[in-house]
Order: C-alpha cells, then structure tokens, then sequence
C-alpha cells in the first residue's frame, strides 16, 4: 500500500496539501478524515458553490421553458404530443455524449454544462406541470367559467394554485437528477463538484471521491427538503384535506400521508 | 329586515327564450329546438326530461357557456348576445351538480369568488359573505376551512351561497342536488325552497328527476329527445292535463297523489259537519241531518273539539249520550298535506274524517269525494302555489 500511494504522490506532487501527513493518506483507505479537515476548504467549497450555480441555473431556466411551453400547450392540445416527443428526445441523449457535441457549438465551459443540464429537466418538469393541469377538477374549471373567470383568471386562479403540488413534485425530481447528473458537467469544462472526483490522482484516493461524492449526495437531499417544504406551504387545503378524511384514496400528493395507518376512518 | 332589500333582494329578472336553437358541429339533429319560454321574474323554472333532451344545453345558453346557434334568449331585456360573455356570467348565479368549489381556497374565499372579481373591497366582500354563510345556515367558524373539511351537504350549501354572492337576478342550478344521498336531498330542496321566499330570484333548474320538479317548479317545462318543448305548465296542470303521451309517461302514472301532495288539506273545500253536543236533544242532531253533506253527526266538545261520530242507535235516545259509538278517527289537521290525508282515510277505512285546525278545533269534514271531485275540478289550479309556499313532505 505504501508503494501505491509513493506512485500516487509522485504523479500529483499538488494533490497532498496534508502537512501532518497522516497514515491514512498512504494506506488510502475508504475514508481519510485527516486529509478532510486540512484539505476542505481549499478544495471543496469552489467546486460546490460552482455545481450550486449549476444546478440552481439549470432547473430555474428548465422551469421556464417547461412552463412556457405548458402554457403554450394548455389552449392547443395537439401540441402536447410534440412537446413530450422533443423533450423526451433530448432526456434520452447520454449526458457525456450530449456535453462532447455541444462542445463544437458552444466551447468548453459553464454555459455548455447549462444548457444539456436545463435540456434534461424539461421532460420531467414539463410532463408534471401538464399532469397537474389536468388533474385540475372539471367541477372547478366549470363553475369558475361560469362564474365569469376569464382563461387568464381561470389559469392563475384556480389551475395553477390546483397543480402546484404537482409542478413543485417535478421541480424536485428534476432538482435532485440534475445535481446528479452536474457531477459530469466537468467534462464540458463546467466545473462543479465533478471536478475533484475525477481530477488527477482523486480517481485513485477514494477518501476525495467520498467526500465530493457526498457533497452532491448532500445537495440534492438539502434541495429535495426544502422543496418539500415549499410544497407543503402552497398546499395547506391538501393537508386540510387528509386531516379530514383519513384513509380517504386521493391520489394526490399521496406521498406525505402524514395520518398513521391505524388511525381510525 | 331592512337591509334584506339591499343584499338579498336585488331585482329579479324575467328570462324570455326566443326560439332559441341550438346546433352542435358535427350533427344534424339540433341539441335544442327553437325553444321559446317565458320564465317571470322570481319564478323556478324547472327544466326537465330524460337525458339527451338538451335541457343543460338549453340553461348553459343563458350565461352563454354555450353559445346559441339561432334565435335569442332575453335576460332582463337585454339580449344575451349583445353581452360579453364574462360579464353576462358575473351577473348570472351558477351552480352545478359537482359543485365546483375551489379545492384550494377557503369556504369564505369561494364565496366571496364573484364579489372580488367585480372589484368589491374586501370589507364589502367579507360582510357580504358573512351575511351568506348566515343565510344558509353555516357555521360561521367554517368560514375558514377548505372545502374537503365540509360534507357534501355544507359544500353545496356553500355552492349556492356563492353563486348569491353577487346579487344576480338569474341563477342557473344544473342538477344541484342530483350527487347528493336522497335524506340530504329532501333537506337541501326544503331549505333552498324557504331560502329562494327570502331571496326571490329568477332560477332555471335544471332535473331529470320529476319528483323534484315538481317540488321545485313554480313552472315546469318538459323538454323531450332532440330538444323539443313538450309542455310548459304548472305542475298541478301538468300533472292534471299532460299535453302528450310522452308527458303523460313521464309525469308517470301516480300523477294524481302527486298533485295531492302539492296542496294541503286548507286548500280544498271541505263539506260542514253535523255537530252535535253531549246532552242536546236528539230530535234537534236529527234535523241538523236532514239535507247535510255528511251524513253521520260528529260529537264535539265544549271547545268545539271532535270526541266521535254518532251511530243511528246512539240517536235513538233522547239527548246525545256521552260516549258515542265510534271514534272520531282519523282526525286530520288542516295542514297536512292532501296525499297523507287521503293516506289516512283509507287506512282508517273511513268515508269521512274530521279536519281541525291548529288549535284542535273542528274546522270541516274530508270526503274521499272530495278527493275525488279535487282531481277532477280545474279550480283547484287557479289558487294553486308557488313552490316556496307548497307544502315541504319531510
């Protein structure tokens, strides 16, 4: 083991700011926590502000167009078929091979790793926040057109207040997939926390993959929290709702059936 | 009640279809058929008839949430056609079987849905609102719950009270008690009945279901497949003279108890009793008989209360005894309703029954024929009432 790490150490002299020199950088063991605390903050808080910029740039522009295009599709339905089509094409490109043909158009850097990232949150976004217009009671929709709501007033007011549980669901799926999927946006020049998993000699020091591995796996639960959060906020009348009628089957936010199962109908 | 006026009591309007048609793309056959109809100011006019005879079609073209293919229909005197369909609507109630209440907003907030649109400030709005949730019976504290915390009863009392919100001098009720269980349905038509006597309002309502037309309409008009006007009546006409056989199904063969239980024993003319008192002299009872409607003297008490009838043998005394033969049952009260009073008589196997009134004094007597002779008399349509005032079956 010594030998291997007396390679590693000649291959990236920089690699090893540690000046105790601890043990366990040359035994290279699953987790070196000495190495963390000297190495932390030069290496890691860039990156992670960077996959942070990354991913929050991403879904905030993919909620964009996904939301453009949701409205654009709510009058014109035949466009929906399209719209899932194009966007289901782009989720299906590998994300290495999507950064690489990029690379021609648009140059190494964090725009390239923007746009394929924003490129794969529009199927999930788009596809959640048609699935929570739908879903919108006809009863609802109905008695607001027949109250004298205009389209705009149907939409703002009721349709969009009625599927924002769903549009935030996607936002999180999305949220969490792209701080995955920001990991490889390295290889387009992006930057972020891809960069200390896969630079130089890291590949071979498991302790600086664990850490930036858990970094992103960090990011996406904090994300994924308070998200949740948010959702919960704009949908009180769900909760009222299941606060009411306990084992009542809506199907609607089902996830956070916070009633027990035991509590009685 | 004086402020009644100012909320409740904004001007009903007369709604007039002028052979109004409607012709959906795609199909030949018209939804509605040239239907002309004129719905008086303050009246329910109750549209009824199978399914697929375009009554729905026929309402939802007076706030134009479909649009008329030919001819016209009146709001007021204002065309429909002239107007701009939100702000038509906006002056129109709705209210429908599904009741539509936004998941999302508060009970208040639903209420108040209308009032805001038209720029009410909030004070205006929430008294306004205050004074629904009254008006209907709720518990204020519900006021700011969502609408999955209420039964369906309360959330389609909320959905009438939002389509009052605004004072319109039109509502539209699509099959506004069609989802709810048969116990709550009795109870949510008697409460609207006595609701719409407080607020007065020109109503179109919309039912299959004849039994709560005919509890419901002031007016009735009985649309058939393809949209065609079958008849528009009273229901106490329509029930007595169906314009065709396809009315005469549908009214269905009972349609004589159901005209019985629209009127109340009070509404009938009820033939005088024979009275006689505990000690007269029998000679005089015996006088009282001769020529009389009912042929049995009915013994009564110093307060004019029924105590029995009196047997041939119990006359043959000298003076009325104390005890008559037979019991005065059935007595009835003048208010029951016509249908439990005959009910009554034929349980009791009786010809004739004693009607009182509220304070238990003898008022008359009820004969099968007089039953009879109501059916068959058209005077009983002239005093017939308007759907608030009939009798509520409970």
């Amino acid at each position: 083991m010594t030998a291997l790490s007396a390679v590693v150490a000649q291959i990236d002299d920089s690699f090893f700011t540690d000046r105790s020199e601890a043990d366990c950088i040359r035994d290279n063991g699953a987790f070196c926590f000495e190495w963390v605390i000297d190495n932390f903050s030069d290496r890691y808080i860039g990156p992670t502000l960077e996959h942070l910029v990354l991913v929050g740039v991403s879904v905030a522009l993919g909620f964009l167009i996904a939301f453009g295009m949701a409205l654009l599709s709510h009058r014109r339905r035949w466009l929906i078929p399209p719209f899932i089509g194009a966007t289901g094409i782009l989720y299906t490109i590998p994300s290495v091979a999507f950064f690489f043909l990029l690379l021609g158009a648009t140059g190494r850097g964090k725009d390239t790793a923007i746009i394929a990232l924003t490129a794969y949150t529009l199927q999930i976004i788009y596809r959640n926040i048609n699935a929570g217009l739908a879903n919108v009671p006809a009863g609802s929709k109905d008695a607001g057109r027949g109250m004298g709501m205009t389209d705009r007033q149907l939409l703002w007011k009721v349709e969009l207040p009625l599927a924002l549980p769903e549009i935030i669901a996607g936002i999180r799926i999305a949220t969490v997939s792209t701080v995955a999927i920001a990991t490889l946006a390295v290889f387009a020049g992006g930057g972020g926390l891809g960069s200390e998993i896969i630079s130089g000699s890291n590949i071979t020091f498991k302790t600086g993959i664990v850490v930036a591995g858990g970094l992103a796996i960090l990011m996406a639960i904090i994300f994924d929290i308070m998200l949740l959060l948010v959702q919960r906020r704009l949908s009180r009348w769900q909760r009222a709702d299941r606060a009411e009628r306990s084992g009542g089957g809506g199907s609607r936010g089902e996830f956070f059936r916070r009633k027990p199962a035991w509590t009685a109908q | 009640m004086s402020d009644e006026t100012s909320s409740n009591g904004a001007e009903a309007l007369p709604v007039s279809y002028r052979e109004t048609t409607k012709r959906y793309a795609g199909s030949d056959a018209p939804a509605v058929d040239s239907l002309s109809l004129e719905v008086e100011a303050g009246e329910i006019c109750v549209l009824v008839g199978p399914s697929g005879c375009g009554k729905t079609t026929a309402m939802r073209m007076v706030n134009r949430m479909v649009e008329i293919t030919d001819g016209d229909i009146l709001v007021g005197d204002k065309s429909v056609r002239d107007r701009t369909p939100f702000e038509l609507r906006r002056e129109i109630g709705y209210v429908i079987q599904q009741i539509g209440l936004f998941p999302h907003r508060t009970i208040g907030e639903n209420i108040g849905t209308v009032p805001s649109m038209l720029g009410w400030d909030k004070g205006r709005t929430s008294e306004r609102v205050d004074e629904l949730v009254n008006l209907i019976g709720l518990d204020p504290e519900l006021r700011d719950r969502y609408p999955a915390q209420l039964s369906g009863g309360q959330q389609q009392r909320v959905g009438v009270a939002r389509a009052l919100a605004a004072n319109p001098g039109v509502m539209l009720m699509d099959e506004p008690f069609g989802a709810v269980d048969p116990i709550n349905r009795e109870r949510l038509q008697n409460e609207f009945l006595r609701l719409q006597a407080e607020v007065k309002k020109t109503i179109l309502f919309v039912t299959h279901d004849i039994d709560e037309a005919i509890k419901m309409g002031d007016r009735i008009a009985v649309l058939q497949e393809g949209g065609k006007l079958a008849q528009y009546a009273t229901p106490a006409e329509l029930l007595m003279a169906p314009a065709n056989s396809f009315v005469e199904d549908f009214v269905g063969a009972d349609r004589a108890l159901k005209r019985l239980a629209l009127m109340r024993v009070s509404d009938v003319n009820l033939w005088e009793a024979p009275l006689a008192y505990v000690g007269q002299a029998t000679g005089e009872v015996r006088a009282k008989l001769e020529g009389a409607e009912v042929p049995h003297a009915l013994l009564v008490d110093s307060d004019r209360k029924p105590l029995g009838w009196l047997s041939e043998k119990d006359l043959q005394n000298d003076v009325v005894p104390q005890r008559p033969d037979s019991s005065p049952d059935p007595i009835l009260d003048s208010s029951d309703i016509m249908r439990d009073a005959l009910s009554d008589l034929l349980q009791a196997e009786s010809h004739y029954a004693p009607v009182v009134d509220g304070s238990g004094k003898i008022s008359g007597v009820l004969s099968i024929e007089i039953v009879q002779e109501f059916l068959n008399s058209s005077d009983a349509l002239e005093d017939e009432h308007s759907a608030a005032e009939r009798p509520l079956a409970t």
